[in-house]
């Protein structure tokens, strides 16, 4: 595997800023043989790991480690790629957008500097994982509950960052952070709400600060390398329960979205419940090849057979509500009575009071089991997720539903779908699953995803967040006055980082430096 | 957001506490000053077996997502890596940095190369070294049933 330099970087000066990086780090944390750009590429890449190829890797164990490796990125005009564990898995991993740049891991940093269960919240560094947070919560015995996504292999704050999600009541991760320590592209560091009082006993308590409050500006971004996150922790509820449902006919979806959405917005659903078709249980718990074998989508008579075999609906639905005991039976009958005017399945349902074993409870614990879906196709497992946002009802649900399967059927990849409710919007989260090592296949879903790309936009549905191949693709939909919020961003990125060595590329904010790599 | 199905809560916790408890004993481990040489070498082995549960544990205990994939793959007797005997320490460390099939390469920050020395030593420790209670892939707690 040859190195790939960023764009007009000698061999000399790349060469000089990773001596000068070493000087920083020690020679041990630059990482810079063929098998380090290996194992930082995108790892379930549909067939295009060769456009996100990075240089080299550098880690530092300190803020202050991050302010000297960017001023002397900046010196060397060599752009640094940040991730906090670089788990970002189906949307690149740990691999950068522009291809040369050198990812800047802070898997290193992995302190958690504070938890306070008195008014629930904790301070971290990027490199503390979920499994790190639920163990010292666990072991110290706080009752503070995490938000964890399905795969919880990642960073806390970069799951933040990336705007990921969780199951719980604060399972909308990015909306929890409060309060921020970030490096600038210049090497400054700021803290953000009133953590830029030096004497603020509330950085981790009010979001807001004085003046526009700056969090979400470095969310989803190239502004800065976050170094600290404030981010709220639920207390632990009296109780909680369960719901699950089966939907046995594909059009369902359409009248559980009805019922569930105004209950979600109006407090009886704290927590975003999701509605996901079968296959999602089927990729993880068998493989495509026992039950199909055929080059296109499975068929859906294959599919009923899978369904009936584990005993699944075509959708299913994982409801959970917490609180106190009495609101939760009471939220439980509304619900119930909601669905009984259109099913006379009953609800599986889980209760949990505090005290008992946490694993029978709807707190989040961490796993990665759900990786198993990547062995669906057998080979080296991928997948990439395709995730518009539309509003909450039937008739956008269903025609979104519809329109993709039938995409997925003619291109010939096997559906794989959610809809997962906000308290206005709806996500619906679309899976393609492959076996990297088999190309016709990830050339059909390199294909279906700029198809999917195209349709929502037609639809004007966004995509919440994608793959770092399709960053410019979706910035581009958001066109509004010939894409004047793309030219802000630009515009921002120009002010804060001239020599745009943060992050090229990321959500389709590339710096001047290197708008001609633009796709 | 991901839509992935929520598996196993039970066996995660089971993962979670063993995480747990091997990163403490890590921790423990690591301010050991001057030893004799089987003290040294039991100490290496406990220190290689923690960092194995807190660096692989992720998918590689009882109940994981390596162990169950493993199970689907060779079958259950190869599915726990902790209790098999037919892995080089070579081919450890080299499988660790390059992945295969779904498991991803892993980089040096990471699992540095020191650690992941004392990971494959303690993989491939000798049968003297091995207890005859060690876990069985479908034996322990947490184990999720491998339903094909």
């Amino acid at each position: 595997m040859s190195i790939v330099l960023p764009p007009n970087v000698s061999e000399r000066s790349f060469q000089k800023a990773l001596d000068a990086f070493a000087g920083v780090v020690g020679k041990q944390w630059v990482l810079a043989t063929d098998e380090d750009r290996h194992t930082y590429m995108d790892i379930y890449a549909a067939g295009d790991a060769d456009r996100h190829v990075p240089s080299a890797a550098v880690g530092p164990q300190s803020p202050e480690e991050v302010q000297a490796i960017i001023r002397i990125a900046n010196e060397h005009k060599v752009p640094l790629w940040p991730i906090s564990r670089g788990k970002n898995l189906g949307y690149g991993a740990a691999a950068p957008c522009m291809s040369g740049t050198v990812v800047l891991d802070l898997g290193r940093m992995k302190r958690i500097l504070e938890v306070n269960e008195r008014f629930g919240y904790c301070l971290i560094e990027p490199g503390v994982g979920f499994f790190d947070l639920f163990n010292y919560l666990q072991a110290n015995k706080i009752p503070l509950w995490m938000s964890v996504p399905a795969n919880a292999w990642g960073s806390v704050v970069g799951n933040a960052l990336e705007r990921g999600y969780g199951y719980t009541p604060y399972g909308d991760n990015t909306s929890h952070i409060c309060g921020m320590e970030v490096v600038l592209a210049n090497g400054e560091m700021v803290r953000t709400g009133t953590g830029a009082m030096s004497n603020s006993p509330c950085w981790q308590l009010f979001k807001y600060g004085y003046g526009p409050a700056w969090d979400q500006l470095f969310v989803q971004s190239n502004f800065g390398v976050v170094t600290k996150m404030g981010l709220w922790l639920m207390p632990e509820p009296e109780a909680t329960l369960g719901l699950a449902m089966q939907l046995q006919e594909p059009d369902d979806v359409g009248w559980a979205v009805d019922e569930l959405a105004p209950l979600r917005l109006n407090g009886v659903l704290l927590q975003s419940p999701s509605i996901g078709n079968s296959l999602r249980i089927a990729a993880s718990q068998s493989q495509r090849t026992q039950w199909y074998d055929g080059d296109g989508a499975m068929p859906d008579d294959v599919l009923r057979q899978v369904l009936q075999k584990f005993g699944l609906g075509w959708w299913n639905i994982d409801l959970w509500l917490y609180g106190y005991d009495d609101v939760n039976e009471a939220h439980a009958r509304i619900i119930k009575n909601a669905f009984a005017k259109h099913s006379k399945q009953e609800f599986k349902v889980t209760k949990w009071h505090r005290g008992e074993p946490i694993a029978n409870s709807g707190a989040g614990v961490p796993s990665t089991n759900a990786l198993q879906i990547v062995n669906w196709r057998g080979g080296r497992g991928g997948h990439l997720g395709f995730s518009p946002v539309m509003p909450p009802t039937s008739e956008h649900v269903l025609k979104q539903f519809h329109s993709t399967k039938k995409r997925y059927e003619e291109i010939g990849v096997d559906y794989y779908g959610s809809f997962t409710l906000m308290e206005r919007y709806t996500t619906n989260v679309n899976l393609m699953v492959y076996d990297q090592n088999d190309s016709a296949m990830t050339a059909k879903v390199r294909a279906l995803f700029k198809v999917l790309v195209a349709d929502a936009a037609k639809e004007g549905y966004s995509e919440y967040r994608t793959h770092l191949s399709y960053m410019d693709d979706v910035a581009l939909t958001f066109d509004y006055n010939n894409h004047a919020l793309l030219r802000l961003n630009e515009t921002v990125k120009d002010a804060l980082d001239p020599n745009g060595i943060l992050a090229p590329g990321k959500q389709g904010i590339w710096p001047r430096t290197y708008r001609s790599e633009k796709t | 957001m991901e839509i992935f199905p929520e598996t196993g809560c039970i066996a995660r916790l089971a993962i979670v506490i063993a995480l747990g408890a091997s990163l403490a004993a890590f921790g423990v481990t690591r301010i050991v000053a001057q030893e004799k040489t089987s003290e040294a070498s039991a100490r290496k082995m406990a220190e290689g077996k923690a960092l194995f549960q807190a660096r692989c544990g992720y998918c590689h205990l009882a109940g994981g997502t390596g162990t169950l994939m493993l199970g689907r793959r060779l079958g259950k007797d190869k599915a726990l890596l902790a209790s098999r005997t037919d892995l080089s320490a070579e081919y450890i460390k080299k499988i660790t940095r390059v992945g295969i099939n779904s498991m991803p390469p892993h980089t040096r920050i990471e699992v540095p190369d020191s650690e992941l020395d004392l990971i494959a030593a303690y993989l491939t420790r000798p049968e003297s070294e091995r207890g005859a209670s060690e876990p069985k892939a479908d034996s322990l707690p947490g184990s999720e049933p491998i339903r094909e």
